[in-house]
């Protein structure tokens, strides 16, 4: 059969062509020209050549932003993901408390992250807020505001309250999908309940849970609102990930050159992370 | 710029605007293009076009498994290269104070063998 070739269906890609054009391409162009360049305003710009590179490779406040970004992107995974697989083994398989169950997960999902931070905040205040009220109440020294450890405690728990959902959906979807012949074959053969969850339920699950670790990593190294709003970075610098640091050196101190040089070393690293992920995704593929 | 005279005021006593040329206009200024700069990205631009009319001599990508042991294209090899080529100046600018186009040297025969091998 012969195809008809119709090359008019190259404008319908138009629109998309023209929207990415503006959203990235251009606001991706210029910051690499930004990062090369000082400027002080009033669009005059001097060529400063790699300076902005070196100055943000060998800074101490890149390499502490970048540690925090890493550490909390490995706390809340390390937290996530088996609490997600946890919950999704306990929820019902079927009845009516599975929609109950479903909605309820994906409640946290639906509030706008702004409002997380907001609601997190009233919560943890350590005077008047439900949570910083009780732990005080209960004798422990909580105050978010001005203790490191407590505004990380803070943040850990609201991004586990926040997403842990994702994951728990995620691996329910991948449960759901193993069939009851795997199980009453383990049954037969008399498998204990770890040995289902080894050698059936866990590999089964492999697919999505590389999806969820990929999105929760990637979601997390870019978190901004929701620190933002729960701890603004503070106390001091503690909870300053990277985004945060970044927002701080552009607008705050108009740092365009150095803002810039640094946004495209995370832009970098988050390409190589998904580039790993992606790969991982296809090998899981090739082998089921 | 309708605001032209309000800035002029503050700004114009501090750095005299240059006198403007014909690409000067405010739709391209604030993008702060420097021909090194340009030239970066018309080599991207090159890039992607010998892709493509190597994609139509020869179509289907030349998939293969490389030692990555991983199902890659043509377009997969050269985005390796192009990020390594990153990652590469970037620990250049970062841990050595040598001439930059040892890096650069250093990446085109890291992309040839990417090319090659994975």
């Amino acid at each position: 059969m012969n195809k008809t070739i119709n090359q008019k269906a190259w404008f319908f890609v138009v629109p998309v062509f023209v929207l990415v054009a503006f959203n990235a391409v251009i606001p991706l162009m210029t910051v690499v020209n930004y990062s090369f360049q000082e400027t002080f305003g009033n669009n005059v710009f001097m060529w400063e050549g790699t300076r902005w590179f070196k100055q943000i490779l060998q800074s101490e406040r890149f390499h502490a932003a970048l540690g925090r970004q890493f550490l909390f992107t490995g706390i809340i995974l390390v937290i996530q993901i088996p609490l997600g697989i946890a919950i999704a083994l306990s929820m019902p398989k079927e009845g009516p408390w599975v929609s109950v169950c479903l909605v309820l997960m994906s409640m946290p999902l639906l509030i706008p992250w702004n409002v997380v931070g907001a609601m997190w905040n009233i919560f943890a205040l350590p005077e008047i807020g439900f949570l910083g009220h009780t732990l005080n109440g209960l004798g422990f020294d909580y105050n978010f505001t001005q203790q490191i450890g407590d505004a990380w405690f803070t943040t850990i728990l609201m991004d586990v309250w926040h997403w842990t959902s994702l994951v728990v959906l995620l691996s329910y979807a991948g449960l759901m999908s193993i069939q009851p012949a795997y199980y009453q074959a383990a049954e037969i053969d008399g498998a204990s309940r770890w040995s289902v969850f080894r050698y059936i339920e866990l590999p089964k699950m492999k697919k999505v849970l590389t999806i969820a670790i990929l999105l929760r990593f990637m979601d997390s190294f870019m978190i901004y609102t929701e620190p933002f709003v729960l701890t603004g970075g503070g106390p001091g610098n503690a909870t300053a990930f990277l985004s945060i640091d970044l927002v701080k050196m552009a607008l705050g101190q108009f740092d365009l050159g150095p803002a810039a040089a640094m946004s495209l070393i995370y832009f970098f690293i988050v390409l190589l992370v998904c580039w790993v992920f992606y790969n991982l995704m296809m090998k899981n593929e090739e082998q089921s | 710029m309708i605001f032209g005279n309000a800035q002029a005021s503050s700004w114009d006593s501090v750095s005299k605007a240059q006198e403007k040329s014909f690409f000067d206009f405010e739709f391209i200024t604030w993008m702060a293009w420097k021909w090194q700069t340009a030239s970066f990205f018309i080599f991207i631009a090159i890039c992607i076009t010998i892709m493509i009319i190597w994609e139509k001599k020869d179509p289907g990508g030349n998939p293969r498994k490389g030692v990555l042991t991983l199902n890659t294209t043509r377009g997969d090899r050269l985005f390796v290269s192009l990020l390594s080529a990153a990652f590469i100046h970037l620990a250049w600018i970062g841990l050595t104070d040598f001439n930059l186009w040892f890096a650069t040297l250093i990446s085109s025969i890291f992309a040839i063998f990417v090319f090659r091998y994975v």
